[in-house]
């Protein structure tokens, strides 16, 4: 078996310090590698390096023969399919239990029968909750088994990265997680576990110890475990067509971008009588105004997502974080065509369709400077607000510019 | 310390004199070109501070990238001193035009020229950097993050300092260094000289002032984490 991850002499920073220096690693086919160290040694830094999630200061991460991340920030998407599970659990509360595995076993292009994980799992009964209803030992089973349906549904070798796995487990759901491990390693996909707890630690083909960047070969793996998963090809859940089964299901474009647009286009009708006596440019200015309010407001997913670090799961898993896709653009057509509705004005289809492309450009574009600020400690700290001015002048050019 | 003190004073007085000489020296325009001629004095403060503002910008941009590529501390405190210095001085800036742009123009605000809302961005995104950054704990990730911010918003520099001469609409072209000899007699340009090098000394004696201060609080960090272990 070739190798599917090596970390190549990785050198990480974190806050002040250098938390991996020259760190090498590497996982093949049917390895089972438990990472090993106290606290604070770097596991959970190895595991997010082997993801492709955090920038390098030197060095550089193989999924297979491609690199996914350099030293000098070039990023290439894994030809892998990854199952990961990070310290925290990569899901959103707003989705159902059943709807998440289905999601997460698409990204191997594959689907298997949830059913018998989930009564593995004693989560069955549970299947159509949404996670937010989930006790915490639940939730840490449902972000456990959405790092592994891709492994169990895919023919290809995959990755699959732990990060405590056992934290918050019962020890029947260990005795099934150790079991599950094993097939994985059989079937050749490759395995690394962060991992304190013995029982994880026995079935590891090998050991990393992260303290040392040392791996050694283990005699504790028997290649005795089955498990029966057929799968059938399925098409993978991009992160355009999540964010918009996210924006329908928990109607955030309305809270937030939609209040906008009502909003600026009510206190505009609310001034009164006052739109015959503009000139042009500001009719079309006062017009697309309602358009602009709910691309300001940006993409509500960027802050829904981090709850539990899901935009970590989507961009190393799915390939980037769900967006609204074409939705602002539905969004400011129609609050354009209100406003011309509103200002008792006879509809122009070009300035309606206008209004939707105001919406979505700056949506996007507001959607773009929050994520720039998602490696942060503190990103709702950062006030990006103050960036979208930014935003303004190409507005008022482009007003200027149609009304010539 | 000391020395970025003295550059300090130097440069406060330097423009102290300079505002004295602009109103009670600088000859004064034609009342035929000017709308509002007494408001025309703005000038000798609105211009030096624009000046010290593309300095300031300047060493935000060499400051981000010295710590993007090179990890170097010396740079990541040339960003925080020139991302400090843009704001003021950019603040300066806007607040003198938009009280000149009132009196001159009848209004303190064109949403459509492009040289004042180029310039109001570079400010916005100081003002940006300086208020994000300290709602951040220092580390690698913050000064990777807003290191990025200060590279692209350079971008706005040239295009700031090109926009009057290929869009005017309301913001006057150069008035001195063109092809033409400038327009300004040598009395005002001796003015707006004097206030320009005075705003330089202020700028670079607030980045030397402002580069100690953020060694010094980097070493009470530190001192503070060995204390942390210590105890």
């Amino acid at each position: 078996m070739g190798a599917l991850l090596n970390l190549d002499e990785v050198e990480v920073r974190r806050g002040m310090g250098v938390v991996l220096r020259h760190h090498s690693l590497r996982v093949d086919g049917a390895q089972y590698v438990a990472l090993v160290g106290s606290n604070g040694s770097g596991k959970s830094t190895v595991l997010e390096v082997a993801a492709g999630l955090l920038p390098l200061e030197k060095g550089r991460v193989l999924h297979q023969t491609t690199v996914i991340v350099d030293h000098e920030g070039r990023r290439r998407r894994s030809p892998l399919t990854l199952g990961l599970a990070l310290q925290k659990n990569g899901v959103l509360g707003s989705e159902v239990v059943e709807d998440h595995l289905r999601t997460a076993c698409t990204m191997s292009g594959s689907s298997v029968d949830i059913g018998p994980f989930l009564e593995s799992f004693k989560l069955n009964h549970r299947a159509k909750d949404l996670i937010a209803h989930l006790s915490q030992g639940q939730v840490r089973k449902v972000a456990v088994l959405s790092a592994l349906l891709p492994a169990f549904a895919s023919e290809e070798p995959c990755l699959v990265l732990l990060d405590e796995p056992s934290t918050g487990l019962d020890d029947d759901a260990v005795s099934v997680l150790c079991r599950w491990l094993s097939v994985l390693r059989q079937r050749g996909h490759g395995l690394l576990v962060a991992t304190h707890d013995q029982r994880l630690i026995e079935p590891a083909t090998h050991l990393h110890t992260v303290a040392t960047a040392t791996t050694q070969a283990t005699e504790g793996a028997v290649d005795d475990a089955d498990f029966s998963t057929p799968s059938t090809p399925s098409r993978r859940v991009a992160p355009a067509s999540f964010g918009l089964k996210t924006h329908r299901q928990t109607m955030l474009w309305l809270n937030a971008n939609g209040m906008a647009a009502v909003l600026s286009l009510g206190l505009l009708l609310a001034l009164g009588d006052f739109f015959s006596r503009l000139s042009e440019l500001q009719q079309l200015g006062f017009l697309l105004a309602p358009a602009l309010a709910a691309g300001l407001c940006g993409e509500p997913l960027v802050a829904a997502m981090r709850e539990e670090r899901a935009d970590a799961w989507w961009t190393a898993v799915g390939g980037g974080v769900p967006h609204a896709s074409w939705l602002p653009f539905l969004l400011g057509a129609v609050v354009s065509a209100g406003a011309f509705v509103g200002f008792q004005q006879p509809l122009e289809g070009t300035v309606v369709l206008v209004g939707g492309a105001v919406s979505f450009v700056v949506w996007h574009g507001v959607r773009y400077l929050q994520l720039a600020t998602s490696r942060l400690a503190r990103p709702h700290a950062a006030m990006v607000g103050l960036l979208t001015p930014v935003l303004i002048l190409p507005y008022a050019l482009l007003i200027d510019w149609l009304t010539r | 310390m000391k020395s970025a003190s003295l550059v300090l004073f130097t440069g406060f007085a330097g423009i102290g004199t300079s505002l004295l000489l602009a109103f009670l020296w600088a000859p004064s325009v034609s009342i035929d070109a000017f709308e509002s001629p007494a408001a025309q004095r703005i000038f000798y403060w609105h211009v030096p501070a624009a000046w010290a503002a593309f300095i300031a910008f300047g060493a935000l941009f060499i400051g981000s990238a010295g710590w993007l590529f090179k990890r170097s501390e010396r740079m990541w405190r040339l960003h925080v001193a020139g991302s400090e210095a843009g704001l003021a001085t950019g603040l300066m800036t806007v607040w003198s035009g938009c009280v000149w742009g009132a009196a001159e123009w009848g209004t303190p605000w064109d949403w459509t020229d492009v040289r004042l809302n180029t310039f109001g961005l570079l400010t916005f995104l100081a003002i940006y950097v300086v208020l994000g950054r300290n709602s951040q704990p220092d580390g690698v990730e913050t000064r990777d993050t807003f290191a990025a911010f200060g590279l692209y918003g350079f971008v706005l520099v040239p295009l700031t300092y090109i926009a009057t001469r290929i869009w005017t609409i309301r913001h006057p072209g150069p008035v001195v260094g063109t092809d033409d000899g400038g327009s300004i007699n040598s009395d005002m340009g001796m003015v707006l000289l004097f206030s320009a090098i005075s705003f330089t000394v202020l700028i670079v004696g607030h980045m030397m002032a402002s580069m100690r201060l953020t060694h010094l609080e980097q070493r009470l960090a530190a001192l503070q984490t060995v204390t942390d272990e210590v105890i």
